[in-house]
Order: C-alpha cells, then sequence, then structure tokens
C-alpha cells in the first residue's frame, strides 16, 4: 500500500494534542476560549436540522401558528401518513408523503426508482471502469497512454456542457423518460477510471504474472485477482457514485415527463413548487428526511472507505 | 514478450480491446461526440423539432450582448468568490479547531460534515422553509426575538448571494474540513519539534510549517470549490425559482450560469443558444482544471 491507512475521520498524529503535553493550565483554557466560535458556529449547524426534525412530526395545524413550538405540542406521524385524511376540505388535516402521489405505490415507487438507479449505476460503472482499469494499468497494448490522456482530460469538461446533444440523443433513441436515459449515460465515469487505474499502478505485477503462468485467462484474472485486490478502492468509489446519484437532479428534471418515472429528488421538487403553504412543510419535510435515510446511513457502513477516499483525492490532488 | 507466439499474443491484445470496449463505445457516444456535437450546436439556430440552422457566431455576439447572461455572470462570480474564499477559510479554522482523537473533537466533526452526506434536495428544501417569509419560520422567529420584523429573505434581491453563499458554506466546509484534517495528521511531528527548540512561536509554527506544508490541500480545497460553485443549479432552482420564467427568483437576483443555460434550453427550446452558454461554462471550467494542473506541476517542483 502506497498510502497510510486513516481508519476515521481522526488524523494519525493530532498535532493539537502533542503541543497540549507540557502545557499549563492556563494555555489549556485559552484553546478552549480560542474554538468558542467554532462551538457557537456548530450551533448554526444542528439549528436547521432541529427544525427540519420537529417539522416532521408537528400536525398541520400547529405548523401553521405562530411564534412556532420548538417541541411539537402534539407529536404526529400524519406527515408520512394521515389515516384521517378522507379528502379535500377535511379541516386541520392534509396528506402525508406517502399519500402526496397520484401514482402506484405514492412515494415508495420513487425510492424505489432511486435506489434502482443508484445500484444500477454503481455495480454497472464499476464492473465497466474496472475491465478498462486493468487493461490501461497492466495491458502492454498500443495506444493505452493516448486513450488514458483522452480520458484523464475529460475530467475537466463540466458535464453540463454535454446536457443539450445528450437530451436530443436520448429523444431519438426513443428512451426519454425510461430507466435507460438515466443509467446508461451514466456508466463511463472518467474519474472512476482514472482513480482504479492510479490504484492498481501501485499493485505490483508479479500476482498476474503468475496467474498468467498458471494459464488463467485474461477475465478470469480481472473477476478473481483484481477485482478482490481492487476493493478498498472500489467501495471509496461507490460512495462518491452512490451520493452522486442519489442526490442527481439536474439531468433527471430534463428526462423525466411522466409521474412515475422521477426519483426522490424530482419528485420532492414537484411537491415543493405544488404546495407554498407552511402547513404543507411537514410532508415536504418528511420526504426529505426519508431521502436522507440511506444516504446516511451507507457513509456510517462505509465510514471509513470513504474518508480515506477524500483523503487521498485530496492529498494527491 | 517476444518469446510468446504470435497467435496467443492476437489473441492477448483481442481481450484487452474487448475489455475496454465497453468504457469506451459508452465514452465516445455519451461524452466525446456530445461534446462535438454541443459545440456545433452553439454556432446553430436550433429549437429541438426543425433541423438546426448555422448561423456563425450569432449565439455568441448576442450573449455579449444578453443584460440577463451578463447579470447570470456577474451573479456567478460573486457566488463563486464569497463561497470559495469563506469556505476555504472556515475549512481550514475548523480542521485546526477539531483535528483531535478526543470524543468532542469526534462529535464536533460529525456535526460539520453531516450535509456532505444529507439528501441535497432535502438540505435546499430545509433552507427554503427555515427562510420562510412570514412569521412561522425559523430564520424570522429568531428575528423576532431581537425585536425585529420579518423579513422576506428570498424576495429580498440583495440578500440572494449572501443567502446562496451561505447555504453553500454551510453545507461545504465539512467537507474541506476533512480534506484539512487529513493533511495535517501527514505533517510529520519532527517539524514541529525542531521548530520549539529553535524557540519559534505557535504562530511562526502556523506560518511557517502548516500552512505551506498544506498548500496542496488548500489548493485542491479551492479549485474543486472554484469549479463546483460555477456549476451551481440546485439551491437557485429549488430555493429560489418562482415559475417557468423566473428561474433566478425575484429580478433574476440569484439568476446563474446554469440555471439560465436550462432556462433557455428547456424552457424556451433555444437549445443553440444554450450550447454557447454550455461552452462559455466549458472555457471556464476548462481554465481553471488547467491553472491547476500547472500549479499541481509548480508544488511538485518546488
Amino acid at each position: 500500500m502506497a498510502v497510510a491507512p486513516m481508519d476515521t475521520i481522526a488524523p494519525v498524529q493530532p498535532p493539537e494534542h502533542r503541543a497540549e503535553t507540557g502545557a499549563s493550565r492556563s494555555s489549556r483554557i485559552n484553546r478552549h476560549l480560542l474554538r468558542l466560535p467554532f462551538y457557537l458556529l456548530s450551533l448554526t449547524m444542528i439549528a436547521p436540522f432541529y427544525w427540519l426534525l420537529i417539522t416532521v412530526f408537528k400536525p398541520p395545524r400547529e405548523l401553521a401558528q405562530t411564534p412556532p413550538s420548538f417541541v411539537p405540542k402534539s407529536p404526529t406521524f400524519d406527515n408520512f401518513y394521515d389515516p384521517d385524511w378522507t379528502g379535500q376540505g377535511v379541516t386541520g388535516h392534509l396528506q402525508g408523503i406517502f399519500q402526496r402521489y397520484q401514482v402506484d405505490l405514492g412515494f415508495w415507487r420513487f425510492l424505489f426508482n432511486s435506489l434502482f438507479i443508484t445500484t444500477a449505476i454503481t455495480v454497472g460503472s464499476l464492473l465497466i471502469c474496472s475491465l478498462a482499469a486493468y487493461v490501461i494499468a497492466k495491458h502492454d497494448i498500443k495506444g493505452r497512454r493516448t486513450i488514458f490522456l483522452m480520458i484523464v482530460a475529460s475530467m475537466m469538461v463540466p458535464w453540463q456542457t454535454t446536457l443539450i446533444p445528450n437530451y436530443v440523443i436520448m429523444r431519438n433513441l426513443g428512451w426519454l423518460d425510461s430507466y435507460a436515459a438515466y443509467i446508461v449515460p451514466a456508466l463511463a465515469k472518467a474519474f472512476v477510471l482514472f482513480f482504479l487505474v492510479q490504484f492498481l499502478q501501485s499493485i505490483p505485477n508479479e500476482l498476474i504474472q503468475a496467474a498468467r503462468v498458471d494459464g488463467a485467462g485474461e477475465w478470469r484474472i480481472w473477476w478473481k485477482i483484481v477485482l478482490p485486490l481492487l476493493r478498498p478502492a472500489l467501495a471509496a468509489m461507490s460512495i462518491f457514485i452512490v451520493l452522486a446519484e442519489w442526490n442527481n437532479f439536474l439531468w433527471p428534471l430534463i428526462i423525466v415527463q411522466s409521474d412515475e418515472m422521477a426519483n426522490v429528488p424530482v419528485a420532492l421538487a414537484r411537491l415543493n413548487s405544488y404546495f407554498a403553504g407552511p402547513d404543507h412543510q411537514g410532508a415536504i419535510m418528511a420526504g426529505g428526511l426519508i431521502a436522507s435515510v440511506p444516504t446516511i446511513v451507507f457513509f456510517l457502513i462505509f465510514q471509513k472507505y470513504f474518508t480515506r477516499g477524500i483523503a487521498l483525492s485530496g492529498l494527491k490532488g | 514478450m517476444a518469446d510468446i507466439p504470435m497467435r496467443s499474443r492476437l489473441r492477448r491484445y483481442g481481450t484487452s480491446y474487448a475489455m475496454l470496449l465497453p468504457f469506451l463505445a459508452l465514452f465516445a457516444g455519451f461524452l466525446l461526440w456530445p461534446l462535438a456535437n454541443s459545440l456545433y450546436l452553439s454556432f446553430t439556430k436550433f429549437d429541438g423539432i426543425n433541423p438546426a440552422v448555422f448561423t456563425g457566431l450569432d449565439n455568441f455576439v448576442q450573449l455579449a450582448q444578453d443584460a440577463r447572461f451578463r447579470h447570470a455572470l456577474g451573479n456567478t462570480a460573486l457566488y463563486v468568490v464569497g463561497s470559495v474564499v469563506l469556505g476555504t477559510l472556515l475549512s481550514l479554522c475548523l480542521a485546526l479547531a477539531f483535528n483531535g482523537t478526543g470524543w468532542l473533537h469526534r462529535i464536533m466533526r460529525t456535526v460539520f460534515f453531516l450535509p456532505s452526506v444529507t439528501s441535497s434536495i432535502a438540505l435546499m428544501l430545509m433552507w427554503k422553509w427555515v427562510l420562510f417569509p412570514s412569521d412561522v419560520g425559523l430564520a424570522n422567529t429568531i428575528v423576532g426575538w431581537f425585536g425585529g420584523n420579518a423579513v422576506a429573505w428570498l424576495a429580498t434581491p440583495a440578500l440572494a448571494i449572501p443567502i446562496l453563499v451561505l447555504m453553500s458554506v454551510w453545507g461545504g466546509m465539512g467537507y474541506g474540513m476533512v480534506l484539512y484534517v487529513a493533511g495535517l495528521g501527514s505533517i510529520p511531528e519532527e517539524y514541529y519539534e525542531a521548530a520549539k527548540i529553535d524557540g519559534a512561536s505557535t504562530w511562526r509554527q502556523f506560518r511557517h510549517i502548516t500552512l505551506p506544508l498544506l498548500r496542496p490541500v488548500t489548493t485542491y480545497v479551492v479549485v474543486t470549490g472554484l469549479i463546483g460553485a460555477f456549476q451551481v443549479f440546485e439551491a437557485v432552482y429549488i430555493v429560489f425559482s418562482t415559475g417557468a420564467n423566473t428561474v433566478g427568483g425575484v429580478l433574476d437576483s440569484g439568476l446563474m450560469i446554469v440555471p439560465y443555460l436550462y432556462d433557455q434550453g428547456f424552457t424556451h427550446f433555444r437549445l443553440g443558444y444554450a450550447s454557447a452558454i454550455a461552452w462559455v461554462l466549458f472555457l471556464i471550467i476548462f481554465v481553471l482544471s488547467l491553472v491547476n494542473l500547472r500549479v499541481g506541476r509548480a508544488m511538485k517542483e518546488l
């Protein structure tokens, strides 16, 4: 490994604490005083999240009241699903997030769309990019340098530049409003290939050579040797891909036409444009909360790889 | 490799190209070709239905005279400078303040990092609700505690860019903090010990050891920050847009490059004109990336 492992967000050696070993009490108090503005700043981080959380559990009537309560007076799950809502015009009751959409399965449909699209893109792009990275890093073929340079250069292109032609391509293929339009254009990711090539270059060739001598085919070597070796790199990349695709908004906004093909962000944006009143915010925030759970859980599971991946990208530039 | 017979060598190369093919085909089909195509479209009049008509430099001449586009560029410039300068500074300060291994520092780092792993659309909707124009919003409730009247946060043109900068810094500084913490962890302890023996003050240690050694991280944070900030779309579209023709909010006060591209391309269906906007964005980001490469190389030579 060319990289010092970083197991958590914690650094290997905290310089701050080194300085403290011989520190007197007064300088330690000074240290805390110096941090005071940042403790206060952390409150501004927590406040909007707290606001979102209490909103989710307030009934519509309470949401429209001033001044707003900072602990829900009559906490309820109605913003997810309100059993008492029977139709328009029932006072004090509005639809929960799972009742808002006129499509089969309601909000579940969008969660499924997002989950399916994100999974397909993550798995597909890691397979396709790792195959190409293996060839570029470990095969001695003509033109691999040129190909690699071209792919690295493409990382300087903002993807919005290709937005309009890609939209036209989707329309000509008849793919608008389909899973294919979400998935296929998103598979060849230059930055993933670049990262995997760099990682593979730090792996010695002997393992692969030995397998070749044993008569293993290239596909088998890729599947049995290269992919397992790449595991930490694939984990780091998968988090970047999952976060980006789960939050993808502009592209879906353009290719989605029907109600049922929206992903979670597009579905929530539509809700937001239809309902502006404060009493509707409970259902909208509930949707936002549900949308955030998968990425937070995913991050917690793969935290180790994620911070390592961020650190790698930053330290190498 | 010369001892390998010709036939198996052919077969091996065939396999190599077969393995490259899926990536290259998709890369060519959805990146290279669209890129060339968008360059061509930027010199045409194209509504997406009738064939594109070549108009030479018309789109670019029009862009130069387009008051809305200039407004979008000016807004974006202000937003980029504000969010990158503030964001980088705060990232560094947070990393210096909370780079320990104790529980308090860890909790603090988690708190600041939370927006980076939260659904971005949820954050935007949350902000919109926090900045609600009447007394039911959080921001106006706090203003009320200090005796102020409710502010129409999102309908006050002078506040649009500051609010967008605030949202960006709030959401991004935790990510930069993690990068800086990693950078701090890679500085050898001996440097500080040597400086202490020489009697260097804390400030001088920071000024002559920490800061110069963090330069690669700073470059990365600044350049990726710039590139990301130029591409801002969601914050404008979700928080400020009030209808089909006011994508930038009241008086276009929050209008930026990508929202304007979207507005021209997908609400007015001027796909040629929007492609010209896309190429202006391309040039800005390409130049920034080149600067990044050159800065990076210069750093390596030092």
